[in-house]
């Protein structure tokens, strides 16, 4: 439905009132929706740096040595065994009773922006933007496959049922919007066709609540599941039957006085909103040509691009946590061909992302992450490809707070394990919850007599990469 | 204490702060290494934590400011005053031994339950609701024990009722029925993690359902609930173990299971059985282990020591880390299940597969000194005779509307996948068909091609792989590729197969070749899994040589035919041999011109090598070859064929399920901070946490005894925690609210000694329960709902309200939204497309497609059942744990990828999509409104009254007749206006339409339908 289909159903809502369906409370329906849903955190811990969080989340594991971690002595170390002093006792996944052999990063490293950051050439584009990222050397986690570690990604912790961030910040602030779902997440696949799957645990709202769940927004079929009317049905007809429903429900509430119908009434309200927002929000007709080359985005082709630019009309609704997966990073083979073909689906996308949100004042209040669940391995697997790897990988960051324009903590010479200012899942939670105005220690809901939290029993806020 | 002082003071001495535990009486009288004394019974004033926590300094306060754990006055007051009162231990209340406490002596006449209740409530000031009306009695009950609503006629009949035993009849006919079997295996489900598919990863199918069926049979045959627990625990290590024992301990392994490539094996059996423990720990005794798997528990008594002691129960069951997902050895330990008749069939089929097989090996041995076909043979591959010829179709046709496109010589764009990465290509097609447009369920495509004159001995159906095809890479949708049968013509005559055989390696990953020449619909050759990431080649050995002349024209038709949607081919081409040798060649999909060699790498390698030097292998090869090119074994290899096929078909069909298979124990090591890769722990044997008791077993501990003592009277912890959990059922609440946790921190009872009572009740009917059982669950539940408290109505006051929000005293009932399963149950019912059938496989409901696009090995599309399967309760629904049917998913359903004893229940917009435009709730909107007009009566006030009654149980008010008879006049008027909407709507769904019914009035009463089932009163119990 377009601007004028909405237009058109809040004459006919005005209308119907008129002609007496018993419609008594529907100019709530009408009414804009700038009002926002109080979160369990009010009032904040302290003062937030942003509002909102758009997490790229590069699935399948991104190499940090063909992207943000420059190491030129593995380079050097190319075909010749790797020491036995790093990988004695570690774990590994596919290369588990393989040769281990060094794997010299495939492409140059070189210097970006005023600030001189180092990154892999392939990524011009962050890299024209590199004064605005903080580059976060030394992630770490502990699971090694992909599943698990996309949960521990998500909800910082391996057990299933567990909230994931976006539901967990939802819980906390509360949103902005009553339009949209708070927690939208978006899905892209990439074109070397290795992509992992990635199982919707990873937006579920565990042991929360289920109105903190990720809606996964669609680029085919409907954009969010059940959005669109049944065939016969259109908007008109649509807004009748809700307005009976809700006027039936409004006839037992008089009778009964349970706090629950009323809630039922205003999901039915914002189910309807919703139908009327999402289309407009999908529709990316109106975006000037110069938006659309500038993110490289075909409107309506599903790619990181595209969904790169829904990010930012999400984020302009009032959306919370944004989250775009990017699929086909697991480059078990051929790293050097398909790190090519990342950079060309991510590369502008990202940088452009980071661009148009600071030309229209957002970035100053957004949150945006860049990375996977984990890296790659300095060894080989199978002479061309990196396995799976969990000691040292990298992340980006930029937006409110972050300190603009660094790189931090450090991989060793062979890009093996964080040894410079670790950064645990835990702690990078703790991070963005500290910027968004929350101490993650005191975010928790009970759960089998614990005090569930994201962070687990750890975390400490990366304060080195705050402004 | 627990919550604001066990943390740094508990159970826990890795956490433990300055030496001090307050947990235990002896430790909290001593004198700490600082030199102060915590407690002295009787003097608060030198107690050290009452001044503690009245500290006004802020670096003496306790808790401390950091802890983010305040204490109220009131609770510091209590501290003080049981100090006072000599500081007085007693053991946590859930680890004490049941047992029986007196009712309260209101009334001799009370039900017991009603005793204590009221008993409470009278000490309040607070007096029980009046009983519900019959109209509301029957509804609450019907849904709460057995997931369906009442018929109209049902509820006229229980108003109607005038005998004092109308409610007590109405409990045992409910309480009787299959469907209040199908409603406790919902919440046994949720427990026990039951699921469809194995959660991790590629989440792919286990073969599960029967132990869901063996859950039903239970409920159904009311087994005891000591029994029941056995049988799970430790089906396999009874004596004499019947097949139902069996299926049951496939409890054991209903964990998640992984069968990613990189997976270290003991991390993951690590994860098992870790699983394993949480599961059994919650479920039976409430407790929550699971912390204790990195560390002592922090509230409760529970050391890592216990956890890893619990976990040396399981060590005997046989598995691996890595659970493979497909092939021979799928899933680990089976059981397969056939009925007699089905073993009966198929031990008939193996004695005459033996037989043929013998034949052929005979004949085959026979021709082993004739060795000149293979001299002709290599001289036929090296002039090229083997070689597959291509074919360029000069037309394809669909019966159902796919678009057919044939690419010769016309480039067409490729995008295929090898196993790691995938490639892009704009080449021609060199007689490739591509399928695209409407995607109907079923297809027949045509093609014909002009061979040219030559003489041919066998067709070649290449299906082509490419990455836009949903379906395993190869189909347009569903997650396998079946072609039920083959059919070719020539000039008008048809052409007989007599042979078939395919390049699909594994017989696990495909159906049987002859399955596509056997001329029966249902049976048919495809694939239904992945791992070849290849073409795929079906080769068809023509009866006799066909011979074509130069315009001669060949037709094939490739039927697909499947109960499976959308199980068809995306791409393929057509080939002939005129060698009568060639082999379907494993192709690999880099290939962009087709493989014309006609002979395998590995026979062409053994024929090669001299035969003195071939391996054993090689000759096997070799003889299945020759079996394969031998006109006069040919005869002898079909019948081998045919019936191997039949084996395989009627295997299909027999259900299987994962069961425990008990081997020697592994070691079982503590893991300090959970750590999988520490091998320095010190080896544990299997035992009961060491606070609840120590098991009498003669030598090590097994299952079996675990079992033995989880459902004996000497524990205290199961009967109360599935009463509470039970109680929780009929109440929103249990009585201690956290039914998940007994321990420490769990809540304090509302009614503690009810609670006890109920676990006694439980354990041991008393004397006047007729016919009841010790652990007899119908009994339980047979008594809480008779009882006047579950009776009450919900209607509250303001004053209740204020006095008691939560209605945790129960002076009235509650008021709460059915379950996920059972808001589909309801709209099926009242809708009258409710399907009941008990047990069986599970379901596919409508589903929207791509929501498994994220999901891989296999890419896969969903493919819904047909017929009468779409229309089964919630509860059969296939349970996809990574990607849950979302309608599911939308109310709350758990994904029981963990064990799950207490659902949320939210309140959302996208529940209001999904009863809104779900597709299944359209469609029961539309087949109400054919009901409706049908059976209504006569007049819109009669219909909508009849309406009603289907729906809900009772008659529209005025206002609310009023509200639906301007919905359907506005809607009428709309529909009549526009017809095409009307047809449109009227469609909705697969069931059959009632013809007789004018499209706009059935439009309009479809939308009247669907408010109705839309109603928040719709999907409530009250």
């Amino acid at each position: 439905m377009t601007h004028t289909a909405r237009d058109i159903c809040r004459r006919a809502f005005l209308g119907r009132s008129a002609a007496g369906l018993g419609v008594i409370a529907l100019h709530s329906l009408l009414a804009p929706r700038a009002r926002a849903a109080k979160g369990v955190i009010d009032p904040l811990h302290h003062p937030a740096k942003v509002k909102r969080v758009i997490f790229l989340y590069q699935a399948g594991g991104p190499s940090h040595l063909e992207t943000f971690d420059s190491k030129p002595a593995l380079a050097r170390m190319h075909g010749q065994g790797m020491p036995e002093s790093f990988t004695r006792g570690q774990q590994i996944a596919q290369l588990q009773g393989r040769p281990l052999v060094c794997f010299g990063p495939q492409y140059e490293f070189r210097k970006f922006g005023k600030s001189g950051q180092e990154m892999c050439e392939l990524f011009p584009h962050i890299g024209s933007v590199a004064d605005e990222v903080c580059i976060v050397r030394s992630l770490w986690t502990e699971q090694i496959n992909h599943d698990p570690a996309h949960t521990i990604m998500n909800t910082g912790s391996i057990l299933a049922g567990r909230p994931s961030m976006g539901a967990w910040i939802l819980y906390g602030l509360g949103t902005e919007t009553e339009d949209l779902p708070g927690f939208v997440v978006l899905i892209s696949a990439g074109r070397g066709g290795q992509m992992q799957p990635i199982a919707a645990r990873q937006w579920s709202a565990g042991i929360l609540a289920g109105k903190f769940q990720g809606v996964k927004l669609n680029s085919i079929g409907d954009p969010v599941l059940y959005i669109r009317n049944p065939r016969g049905i259109d908007a008109a007809a649509q807004q009748d039957s809700i307005g009976a429903i809700n006027a039936l429900n409004r006839v037992q509430h008089r009778a009964l006085r349970d706090p629950e119908i009323l809630t039922r009434i205003s999901q039915y309200e914002m189910a309807f909103r919703m139908q009327s927002s999402v289309p407009g929000l999908v529709d990316m007709s109106g975006e000037p040509k110069q938006v659309l080359d500038m993110y490289g985005a075909v409107p309506g082709d599903g790619s990181f691009a595209s969904n790169c630019l829904l990010a930012r009309r999400l984020a302009e609704r009032g959306v919370r946590f944004i989250q775009l997966y990017h699929r086909d990073w697991d480059h078990h083979s051929g790293v050097k061909a398909n790190i090519r073909l990342k950079a060309e689906e991510v590369d502008r996308p990202t940088a452009a992302l980071i661009r148009d949100l600071k030309q229209r004042g957002m970035l100053d209040d957004t949150l945006i992450v860049w990375g996977g669940e984990f890296g790659r391995t300095p060894m080989s697997q199978g002479g061309n490809g990196r396995d799976h790897h969990i000691k040292g990988f990298s992340f980006l960051l930029a937006g409110g707070g972050i300190r603009p324009g660094i790189t931090y903590g450090a991989t060793d010479e062979l890009g093996y394990a964080a040894v410079e200012n670790p950064v645990s899942v835990h702690d990078f939670h703790a991070t963005m919850l500290h910027l968004l105005g929350i101490d993650h220690k005191r975010l928790t809901v009970k759960s089998q007599g614990l005090d569930v939290r994201l962070t687990g029993i750890s975390g400490d806020v990366v304060r080195d990469i705050l402004t | 204490m627990a919550d604001t002082c066990f943390r740094c003071h508990g159970p826990d001495k890795n956490a433990r702060m300055a030496g001090l535990r307050l947990d235990i009486r002896e430790h909290a009288l001593q004198k700490t290494s600082s030199g102060v004394i915590p407690i002295i019974p009787g003097d608060p004033g030198r107690s050290a934590i009452v001044q503690r926590v009245f500290s006004a300094s802020p670096a003496r306060v306790m808790p401390p400011k950091y802890a983010h754990k305040e204490l109220t006055e009131r609770q510091k007051e209590l501290i003080r005053q049981w100090v006072a009162e000599g500081a007085v231990y007693e053991g946590h209340w859930a680890y004490q031994p049941v047992r029986r406490p007196q009712p309260p002596g209101i009334a001799p006449s009370l039900h017991p339950i009603d005793a204590f209740i009221q008993a409470r409530l009278a000490r309040e000031g607070l007096t029980a609701s009046p009983e519900a009306d019959r109209r509301t009695l029957i509804r609450r009950l019907a849904l709460d024990l057995t997931g369906i609503p009442p018929s109209p006629a049902e509820v006229d009949a229980f108003v109607r009722d005038k005998s004092p035993r109308a409610y007590e009849k109405l409990v045992d006919r409910l309480l009787a029925s299959p469907r209040y079997a199908e409603r406790q295996a919902q919440h046994w489900l949720d427990a026990v993690r039951y699921a469809d598919t194995c959660g991790f990863h590629g989440d792919n199918p286990i073969p599960a359902w029967p132990y869901r069926d063996y859950v039903l049979r239970a409920f159904r045959d009311n087994m005891p609930f000591d029994q029941f627990t056995r049988e799970q625990l430790a089906g396999d290590l009874l004596p004499n173990a019947t097949r139902d024992q069996k299926v049951a301990s496939a409890y054991n392994r209903l964990n998640r299971t992984s069968a990613e490539g990189g997976v270290q094996p003991k991390e993951y059996l690590a994860k098992y059985a870790a699983d394993r423990v949480r599961t059994t720990s919650t479920v039976w005794l409430g407790a929550t282990m699971g912390c204790a798997e990195c560390h002592d528990h922090k509230f409760d008594p529970i050391t890592a020591r216990d956890f890893y002691s619990f976990k040396a129960f399981f060590a005997d069951i046989k598995e691996t880390g890595l659970v493979p997902d497909r092939g021979a050895r799928a899933w680990g330990s089976q059981l397969a299940l056939p009925t007699a008749d089905q073993q009966g069939r198929l031990d008939q089929i193996q004695a005459k597969l033996k037989l043929a097989r013998e034949a052929l090996e005979r004949k085959t041995s026979e021709l082993e000194s004739d060795r000149e076909w293979e001299r002709k043979l290599l001289d036929d591959h090296r002039d090229g005779r083997l070689a597959w010829r291509f074919q360029r179709p000069v037309s394809a046709e669909s019966a159902h509307g796919v678009k057919l496109a044939i690419y010769n010589d016309e480039p067409v764009e490729s995008s295929t996948y090898s196993g790691a990465s995938l490639a892009t290509s704009r080449e021609p097609g060199h007689g490739l068909v591509v399928a695209s447009g409407p995607n109907p369920d079923n297809e027949t495509y045509t093609v014909s091609f002009r061979p040219g004159a030559g003489e041919w001995t066998a067709l070649g159906i290449e299906i082509v792989q490419d990455e836009s095809l949903p379906g395993v890479r190869v189909a347009r949708g569903s997650d396998r590729l079946i072609v039920t049968e083959v059919e070719a013509d020539l000039g008008g005559e048809r052409l007989g197969f007599a042979l078939a055989t395919s390049n699909v390696a594994s017989p696990f990953n495909e159906l049987p070749p002859y399955g596509a020449i056997d001329a029966g619909p249902s049976t048919g050759w495809g694939i239904v899994t992945y791992g070849e990431n290849k073409n795929l080649f079906l080769a068809l050995r023509f009866t006799n040589k066909v011979r074509t002349a130069a315009v001669s024209v060949m037709t094939v038709r490739l039927h697909q035919d499947s109960e499976h949607r959308q199980a068809t081919i995306g791409r393929f081409r057509l080939a002939l041999s005129s060698a009568g040798h060639s082999w379907p060649e494993a192709s690999d999909t880099r290939r962009r011109s087709p493989a014309e060699a006609g002979l395998p790498a590995d026979v062409a390698k053994a024929l090669a090598t001299p035969e003195t030097e071939r391996t054993a292998e090689q000759c096997e090869v070799l003889r299945h070859y020759r079996q394969w090119i031998s006109p006069d074994l040919a005869p002898l290899l079909a019948e081998v064929e045919k019936l191997d096929a039949a084996r395989r078909y009627l295997e299909l069909e027999i259900p299987r399920v994962v069961v425990t298979e008990s081997v020697r124990p592994s070691v079982t090591r503590i893991l300090a901070r959970g750590n999988w890769m520490d091998d320095s722990g010190e080896i544990v044997e299997p035992a009961i946490p060491a606070f609840i008791g120590k098991l009498q077993a003669s030598g090590r501990a097994t299952r079996l005894d675990l079992a033995n003592w989880i459902a004996s009277p000497e524990n205290p912890l199961t009967a109360r925690v599935f009463v509470n959990r039970l109680w929780s059922q009929f109440f929103v609440v249990g009585i201690s609210k956290t039914v998940d946790d007994l321990g420490s921190q769990g809540e304090w009872p509302s009614y503690p000694e009810l609670l006890d009572w109920l676990a006694a009740e439980f354990m041991q009917p008393s004397s006047n329960a007729a016919g009841a059982h010790p652990w007899d669950i119908r009994h339980l539940i047979r008594t809480i709902v008779l009882s006047r408290t579950y009776r009450q109505t919900s209607k509250t006051t303001p004053q209740l309200d204020e006095r008691d929000p939560g209605n945790r005293l129960l002076a009235r009932q509650s008021r709460f939204r059915v379950d996920a399963e059972t808001v589909r149950d309801i709209a099926l019912a009242a809708s009258g497309l409710l399907v009941e059938q008990f047990g069986g496989p599970s379901a596919r409901p409508y589903q929207p497609q791509g929501y498994l696009a994220a999901l891989n090995f296999p890419k896969r599309e969903y493919s819904p059942s047909r017929g009468e399967q779409l229309y089964r309760r919630g509860l059969y629904t296939h349970w996809q744990r990574t990607f849950l049917h979302p309608s599911l998913l939308a109310f709350d359903a758990p994904t029981r990828e963990e064990c799950t004893v207490n659902r949320t229940s939210s309140n959302t917009p996208l529940q209001a999509l999904v009863l809104l435009n779900d597709p299944i709730y359209v469609e029961a909107a539309r087949v109400f409104a054919q009901n409706i007009l049908k059976h209504g009566g006569r007049g819109l006030a009669a219909r909508l009254d009849w309406a009603f009654h289907r729906a809900l149980g009772r008659a529209p008010s005025r206002e609310e007749r009023r509200i639906l008879q301007d919905l359907h006049r506005t809607t009428l008027a709309r529909f009549t206006k526009a017809p095409a909407a009307a047809a449109e709507l009227v469609t909705a769904g697969e069931a059959p339409r009632d013809m007789a019914a004018k499209p706009a009035s059935l439009a309009a009463m479809t939308v009247v339908a669907r408010a109705i089932l839309n109603l928040h009163e719709t999907i409530t119990r009250n």
